[in-house]
């Protein structure tokens, strides 16, 4: 009973704080493996690391995005509670995706 | 126009697609396709495997292992390397075999003939099925496993297979295959008693032409430790449309007919056997989840099949990592395992009845991180005692966060093929990862070989393939297997570049 207990008040400690949004298009095509940037949000929004924007560098050639998922960790949702939502940390992780559909070859050479 | 050069990213740790285990790499590198107005050519596949030579040439200079990596979708560490990966998911060239490029000896149907496809080793199954089923083409896989996102390679290199009824595995499709293996050496392999593509082509590629029916055999499932496969050929069938009938029942006597020995005279099927048939038993509480697919020819000239996945707005579910929590509850509170597997049925089940060609029956899914799932193949005469000791072991060990899925394939001449029986039961016991999961992967197999019978695993699953249980599955092929890679890349130390702890935990190296 006591280590279901402790499960249940550890699981409601790390998962306090935590969230994560995966956006990606109907059909997604991926480009590369994911790539992870760690990026912070000062006063609001007001301020950000990176600045502006965060640049998904390795979507090369015409590449656009396959995958964008934002999320927080119970240490980054514990920074933005002590702060009071001053600093809030989060992890950004893209895919690249493949541009287009190849049109079909006829095996010409 | 020549293709981006490989673009070289420093990363150091790699996860598979469902992140249920990390790798220690040196690095990754990215491939990326020739702008192609007009399709792929040969001069583009040249370039491409110009290319990976010369990274496998540096990988070997630099004292590296290399692989290359697809979708990176193996819930087995099949594709690891401790070295430089190679993402090819980018190479999603394809073109449709011209008759004048075919072998004259080539023994395959008119329409066989007709409907020979070459793949880069990038498109995904999604990308091969929208490929072939577009109105310009008209064509489908015959068989087609459950999910869409792994590459054509790295699905049929580790074997990965549906439940169409009278045919083989995803691999059985390939034909042909282009095994670049080292800095200077790449091959064209078919099968002697099979030849495909006229040997003017195979020059024109400037690869090795090899016509050996045991070299592709070892080649076609292979794991990536032959080598680099830029290219299959593929065989395929005129489009065709399925119409699902999904149903439950409880696991009765007249339901065993069915899923023990393909016997369709019972309800729901009525004597009407379907073209696909899957039955996902619940160990807890005998419930059954029946998806019996029917075929439907010819498909509509008019048909345009829809791919899109989307996500309902107003729709509550799992998220994108709910399993990775729902480990750690169903670990500590195992008596909730029961509930949460008939909430996970009704919520993941669709019963509503679709009609739709395989690419859209069998495509995109909602992503899922932390799925646990091995399979465990067996041969037909051998399915229910399997099955029941596989039950007795669930109620033994107490519920599991597991289901037992049942599809049916027939055998493959593959060497090493999942797919080995002549027509085969594969147990997929599909869950949430977890301690209590894996220990259970690990218990079956032991059951199973305690009960004498004689089973395979899924080699892109979780799986407890030892060096023994390898030779005892294969007999004689294993070391014909062996035997062919060695006589493809001669070298010790070219071996070595593909080799991995997977392969050498199973005695697949040397």
């Amino acid at each position: 009973m006591l280590k279901r207990a402790i499960a249940a008040l550890a699981m409601a400690a790390t998962t306090g704080g935590c969230m994560q949004y995966l956006v990606q298009p109907p059909r997604p095509s991926l480009a590369g493996t994911p790539q992870t940037v760690q990026a912070n949000s000062y006063v609001g929004g007001k301020v950000q690391q990176p600045s502006g924007h965060v640049t998904a560098r390795q979507c090369a050639n015409g590449e656009q995005l396959a995958r964008v998922l934002v999320k927080r960790n119970f240490w980054q949702g514990f920074v933005n509670w002590i702060t009071l939502g001053m600093v809030a940390p989060a992890t950004i992780e893209y895919s690249c995706a493949n541009a287009g559909e190849p049109p079909m070859g006829g095996g010409g050479s | 126009m020549a293709a981006p050069q490989p673009r070289f990213n420093p990363k150091k740790l790699w996860k598979n697609f469902h992140e249920t285990y990390s790798q220690v790499i040196d690095g990754e590198w990215d491939l990326f396709m020739p702008q192609q107005a007009t399709g792929l050519t040969v001069a583009d596949l040249k370039e491409t495997t110009a290319q990976f030579q010369k990274l496998i040439g540096d990988g070997k200079q630099n004292g590296l292992k290399v692989r290359a990596v697809g979708s990176s979708w193996s819930l087995s560490k099949a594709p690891t390397t401790t070295g430089w990966t190679f993402n090819t998911n980018r190479l999603r060239g394809r073109l449709k075999v011209k008759p004048a490029d075919v072998d004259p000896a080539y023994p395959g149907t008119a329409d066989q003939k007709a409907g020979l496809y070459l793949f880069q080793c990038g498109n995904t199954v999604a990308d091969v099925n929208s490929a072939l089923e577009r109105d310009s083409e008209k064509r489908a896989l015959f068989t087609s496993g459950a999910a869409n996102g792994q590459t054509i390679v790295g699905a049929t290199q580790c074997g990965t297979h549906g439940s169409a009824l009278e045919f083989g595995a995803l691999h059985d499709h390939i034909v042909a295959l282009h095994l670049i293996t080292t800095a200077d050496k790449h091959y064209w392999i078919e099968r002697k008693s099979r030849p495909v593509m006229a040997k003017v082509w195979v020059d024109g590629l400037g690869a090795t032409l090899k016509r050996d029916d045991d070299l592709f055999n070892a080649a076609v499932v292979a794991f990536g430790s032959f080598g680099i496969i830029g290219a299959v050929v593929i065989e395929t069938v005129p489009r065709y449309l399925l119409e699902t009938h999904p149903t439950q029942a409880k696991l009765d006597e007249s339901l065993w007919k069915a899923i023990g020995a393909l016997d369709f005279s019972v309800p729901p099927f009525n004597g009407k056997k379907p073209y696909f048939f899957q039955a996902v038993i619940n160990p807890s509480s005998d419930d059954v989840l029946i998806m019996a697919n029917y075929r439907k020819d010819p498909a509509p000239d008019s048909y345009q099949p829809n791919y899109d996945l989307i996500s309902d707005p107003k729709s509550i579910g799992p998220g994108f990592d709910a399993l990775s929590t729902l480990s750690v509850i169903l670990g500590a509170f195992k008596n909730v395992i029961p509930a949460f597997s008939k909430l996970a049925a009704k919520q993941l089940f669709d019963t509503k009845t679709k009609t739709g060609t395989p690419g859209e029956i069998y495509g995109y899914k909602p992503p899922l991180l932390f799925v646990a799932s091995g399979s465990i193949a067996v041969a037909l005469p051998d399915a229910r005692r399997t099955l029941e000791t596989l039950i007795k072991l669930y109620k033994d060990i107490g519920p599991v966060p597991v289901v037992l899925g049942c599809r049916y394939v027939r055998k493959s001449p593959a060497l090493l093929a999942f797919n080995r029986f002549p027509i085969g039961l594969m147990i997929s016991i599909d869950g949430v990862d977890g301690p209590t999961s894996r220990a259970f992967f690990a218990a079956a197999a032991d059951r199973v070989e305690a009960a004498g019978i004689s089973f395979t695993q899924h080699w892109g699953k979780a799986n407890a393939y030892t060096p023994q249980r390898v030779a005892k599955a294969y007999g004689g092929n294993l070391q014909k297997w062996l035997d062919a890679r060695r006589a493809l890349i001669p070298a010790a130390a070219d071996r070595a570049l593909f080799d991995n702890d997977y392969i050498r935990e199973r005695g697949l190296t040397g």
